[in-house]
C-alpha cells in the first residue's frame, strides 16, 4: 500500500496546476478547466485521509460526494455564464470583459 | 488489491496520467484538446478512488465529470465559434506567466514539502478496510441530512439559473 503522503504530493501537484491556470490563463475556459482541477485535488485529499484514518471511515466520501455535486452545478451555471459573457460581448477573453470597470 | 506486482507502480502510473492530463488540459494548443485531457486527467482521479477502496465514488466520478461535464464543456467548445476560442489562447504576457508559475510552484512545493517532511508521521499502512456501499446511505442520510437538503435545493436553483442565463437575450 502507498503512503498518504504520496497522495497529498499528488494533490498538491494538481493544486499547484490549478492556481498556475487561475493566474496565467486568458481564456475563460480554461479558467473553468483549472477551477475543475483544484476541486479535484481536494476531493483526492478527502477520499486519501479518509481512507488512512483507523479505523476507515465513509464520511471523507460523503464529503467528496457533495463535493462533486457541487462541482458539476457549478460548471452548469459556469458554462451559461460563459455562453453568456459571448453572447453579450463577441468574446470569452477575460480581459476583454472589463465593462464594470467603468 | 493483491495484484502482484509492487503497489507503487500503478500508482505512478495513475499519477503521471492525471498530472500529465491535467497540464495537457491547460496548455494545449486546441480547446477542445484541452477538454479531452481534463477528461482522461479525471479518470486517473477515479483510478485513485479505486485505489483508496472508494468505488462509489470512482463510478460518480466517471459518470459526473467525464460522462456530465466534460461532454458539457465539449458542447460549449463547439457552441462557441470556433476562431474566438483559439483566439483567446495564446499569447500571455512573459511577466504575468512567470509570476503566475512562480506562486503555483511555490504554494505546491511548500505542501508537497511539508507532506513529504511529515511523512514519517503520517500513516503509511492502512487497515484493511470493509465499507461496503451500504454504509454510505446512513451516513449520506443519517449524519449529514442538512447538507443533502441544502445540495438538493442548490442543484435545482443551480439547474435552473443556468436555463435562464442561456435563454437571456441580447439588450435584456
Amino acid at each position: 500500500m502507498v503512503a498518504l503522503s504520496s497522495y497529498i504530493i499528488v494533490s498538491a501537484a494538481l493544486l499547484g496546476i490549478g492556481i498556475y491556470g487561475l493566474t496565467v490563463k486568458k481564456n475563460a475556459m480554461r479558467l473553468l478547466f483549472a477551477i475543475e482541477i483544484i476541486v479535484n485535488a481536494a476531493n483526492l485529499n478527502f477520499a486519501a485521509f479518509t481512507r488512512y484514518m483507523s479505523p476507515p471511515q465513509v464520511s471523507g466520501q460523503v464529503i467528496v460526494f457533495y463535493s462533486i455535486a457541487a462541482a458539476a452545478m457549478e460548471a452548469a451555471v459556469g458554462l451559461a455564464l460563459i455562453l453568456v459573457a459571448f453572447r453579450l460581448n463577441g468574446s470569452i477573453d477575460v480581459r476583454k470583459l472589463n465593462k464594470l470597470k467603468g | 488489491m493483491d495484484l502482484g506486482i509492487p503497489p507503487d507502480v500503478p500508482f505512478i502510473i495513475l499519477a503521471t496520467v492525471t498530472i500529465v492530463g491535467a497540464i495537457l488540459a491547460l496548455q494545449a494548443k486546441e480547446l477542445i484538446y484541452g477538454a479531452i485531457s481534463l477528461a482522461i486527467s479525471f479518470i486517473g482521479i477515479a483510478g485513485f478512488f479505486v485505489f483508496l477502496d472508494a468505488p462509489y465514488l470512482a463510478m460518480l466520478q466517471i459518470a459526473v465529470y467525464v460522462g456530465a461535464v466534460v461532454v458539457l464543456i465539449l458542447f460549449t467548445i463547439m457552441l462557441v465559434r470556433r476562431e474566438v476560442v483559439e483566439e483567446t489562447t495564446e499569447h500571455e504576457e512573459g511577466g504575468e506567466s512567470s509570476m503566475g508559475l512562480w506562486i503555483a510552484g511555490l504554494l505546491a512545493v511548500s505542501i508537497a514539502g511539508v507532506a513529504a517532511l511529515a511523512g514519517p508521521n503520517l500513516p503509511q499502512t492502512v487497515q484493511p478496510a470493509n465499507l461496503p456501499i451500504s454504509e454510505l446511505g446512513p451516513v449520506l442520510a443519517i449524519s449529514y441530512p442538512v447538507p443533502l437538503i441544502i445540495l438538493a435545493l442548490l442543484l435545482s436553483a443551480a439547474l435552473l439559473g443556468a436555463l435562464v442565463l442561456a435563454k437571456l437575450e441580447r439588450g435584456q
